[in-house]
């Protein structure tokens, strides 16, 4: 009878115990069986503290608009999409725990990032392919992990042609490449070499300087002016990039010497100001000035959402729009976000850019290029480039 | 000598005497109060910003210059008195003030300009033609400017009186009370010359760079390495600190990179740190 009683104790406890268990899970475990068939959640990483911070409030309100026209149009799936934005600005450990809680809290479908290299490696790895991955920025290309999508501009997309335009009018043979020291520009500059080599040109100059450190550079400057190259191709970024180019064009070389920056857009062109962009060209997906039916349409729909305080719209920034309209057309066409039958469906897609439409071919984009020649601070299209190959081919 | 070379000799006289004016503010804070003054970065961004302004509204550079006084000074008379004041001989607690100071600075600034770069027109543009040397005038002038405020301060805290109080303050605070020296004006006043120092040094290298929140983070450490290497309390240790600093700096990243550069400065700092932790003048 005393054990008796024991037991039921034991056991009205371990009841008490799994009922409580069950309990304060059980609002967690309701609130994802109802969110299931009521909203598409897309998690959207975005630098929004630190250095990068400068492209954040764009990168997100490209996102709003996104999303905003796909609901418009029944959402995905015939869910309406929600956006759940995290800070993917700081050391990349920290956006891959802002992910893992994303994943097991606010249970996201698909998720689109727009930040370094870095971060992207450990999102990777924190996704594993669970929920496909749309990486929308300019990249050093090669990224072929499981039901990961690259959307942005790769080397061979932007030296590609623009080396190309640059020998064929600027007559340009010799080339000094810069850059801050680390995995684009190194990757960049492999794939400048050999475009350089296969139009006969030579390479005089090859330099570093420590990213994130505080750089100066009159030295490279004066070491520039000795080599006497006819292009200076750039891959700095950021306020180093800005950095660079002031001091060039305040030591007179912009009336020699041809820039070829290979992460120019509106936010750094600002900061170059418009005494220091002479003779400066940009090769990229998306400038604001592209004159294209696309592109009016799409600026219409973003001042009219945000206003005159809109984030100034930036190739880094209208990425996440090309983002979600992608996410919309793959998971449509899947019709779930099974990584197999997405890479598969992947193969061939259509979607809208900011700036026109663009094809997906082995995860990676075939897009439309643009050259621009920045002088007086603002970007002037010289040239258009259609179909240029990502040169990444990954297995769908 | 080649003209390229002849350039990078500029150079180098360029880094060290910019590098001594961005300084002169964090040493005088530091060694003469004895305050660690992490914010000093902020004091340049905030006089960096001063300068586009100005320039911003079509109005003539040098006006940055009063600009930036008054309001580096007024930011300075606030935080002594309030911040910096109940905390004097607690070094810690003003490393963590002053580290709490530059972030609201920063975020401040980010609330009232944005975080984009903002570009400050070259008030002198072009170049200077000499001995086949082509140098870009505003910095020639810059160099100028700076041996002129090195040598200004150097004979005033050497040779006036308030010069006097001060060290006479710095030396024994207790015993310049005694002697009818008004030591907490005196203290608030040589805060207030060290943070219009760094707002001057704002103004100074606003054309250069991309002005932007974040910018004092690029000068403070530099900074820092400049006071570890000259020690405390003297002109002198500056000059000797920027030469070393600023020096192997340039001169490295002439004959090499900019990554060896960087490596040299940190490796110095280090050394000193571990060796000769008062300084090149350090007697002992």
């Amino acid at each position: 009878m005393t054990e008796g009683k024991f037991t039921l104790t034991r056991r009205t406890l371990l009841g008490a115990a799994a009922g409580g268990a069950a309990l304060s899970f059980a609002p967690g475990l309701i609130r994802h069986a109802a969110a299931a068939s009521k909203e598409f959640r897309i998690g959207v990483f975005v630098p929004l503290s630190g250095p990068a911070s400068l492209f954040g409030p764009g990168n997100r309100a490209a996102a709003e608009l996104g999303a905003d026209e796909a609901n418009k149009k029944g959402g995905i799936l015939g869910r309406q999409i929600k956006l759940y934005v995290a800070d993917a600005g700081g050391p990349p450990a920290d956006t891959a725990k802002s992910a893992v809680r994303m994943m097991l809290e606010d249970d996201i479908d698909l998720a689109i990032g727009s930040h370094d290299s870095a971060t992207m490696e450990a999102l990777v790895s924190t996704f594993k392919g669970k929920i496909p991955y749309v990486y929308t920025p300019v990249y050093q290309g090669d990224e072929c992990a499981f039901n990961v999508y690259c959307l942005g501009e790769t080397p061979a997309q932007q030296v590609g042609p623009g080396l190309k335009w640059l020998t064929e009018k600027k007559h340009a043979k010799t080339y000094y490449l810069i850059g801050d020291d680390y995995v684009w520009p190194r990757k960049t500059n492999e794939a400048a070499k050999k475009f350089i080599a296969e139009d006969g040109g030579k390479v005089i100059g090859e330099e570093y300087v420590p990213f994130g450190a505080p750089n100066k550079f009159e030295q490279s400057v004066t070491r520039i002016k000795g080599a006497k190259p006819d292009v200076v191709l750039i891959t700095l970024v950021g306020a180093d990039n800005v950095n660079f180019n002031r001091t060039f064009a305040g030591f007179g070389l912009d009336k020699s010497m041809t820039r070829f920056s290979l992460l120019l857009e509106a936010h750094t062109l600002e900061g170059i100001g418009a005494e220091a962009s002479k003779d400066l060209y940009s090769c990229m997906d998306y400038f604001a000035e592209i004159n294209t039916p696309d592109n009016e349409a799409f600026k219409k729909a973003y001042f009219a959402k945000f206003g005159a305080k809109a984030p100034l719209l930036s190739d880094i920034g209208v990425d996440t729009y090309a983002g979600i309209n992608f996410a919309k057309a793959l998971v449509d066409k899947v019709g779930s976000t099974n990584g197999h039958k997405c890479m598969k469906a992947s193969e061939g897609l259509r979607f809208m850019t900011a700036s026109g439409p663009a094809v997906m071919h082995g995860r990676q984009v075939t897009k439309t290029m643009y050259l621009a020649d920045c002088n007086g601070g603002k970007f002037h299209i010289v040239d258009t480039f259609k179909n240029v190959k990502a040169g990444t081919v990954c297995k769908v | 000598m080649s003209p390229i070379f002849l350039t990078q000799a500029i150079n180098v006289v360029y880094g060290v005497s910019t590098l001594a004016v961005l300084v002169l503010g964090l040493a005088v804070i530091f060694g003469l109060l004895g305050v660690l003054n992490i914010a000093h970065g902020e004091f340049v961004m905030v006089g960096a910003y001063c300068a586009w302004v100005v320039t911003a509204d079509g109005l003539p550079f040098l006006l940055a210059v009063p600009l930036a006084l008054v309001i580096c000074g007024l930011l300075g008379w606030v935080v002594e008195r309030i911040l910096i004041r109940p905390l004097y001989r607690r070094p810690f607690d003003t490393l963590v003030a002053t580290w709490g100071l530059s972030l609201l600075l920063r975020k401040t600034a980010e609330a009232i300009f944005g975080r984009g770069f903002r570009d400050v027109a070259i008030p002198l543009p072009g170049t200077w033609h000499f001995f086949g040397v082509e140098y870009p005038t505003y910095r020639l002038v810059l160099i100028g400017f700076c041996i002129v405020v090195l040598a200004a301060l150097f004979l005033w805290y050497g040779n006036s009186r308030t010069g006097m109080r001060i060290r006479a303050m710095v030396g024994n605070s207790d015993l310049a009370q005694a002697q009818g020296i008004g030591v907490k004006r005196l203290a608030t006043g040589t805060f207030v010359v060290g943070t219009v120092l760094a707002g001057l040094g704002g103004v100074m290298v606003a054309p250069l760079v991309p002005v932007q929140p974040f910018m004092g983070l690029d000068y403070v450490l530099r900074a820092f390495f400049v006071l570890v290497v000259g020690g405390l309390g003297s002109v002198l240790g500056v000059l000797a600190g920027a030469g070393a600093i600023g020096g192997l700096d340039s001169i490295v990243s002439a004959a090499i990179n900019g990554t060896y550069g960087y490596f040299t400065v940190l490796v110095v700092a280090i050394l000193f740190l571990w060796l000769r932790p008062r300084g090149i003048f350090a007697h002992n």
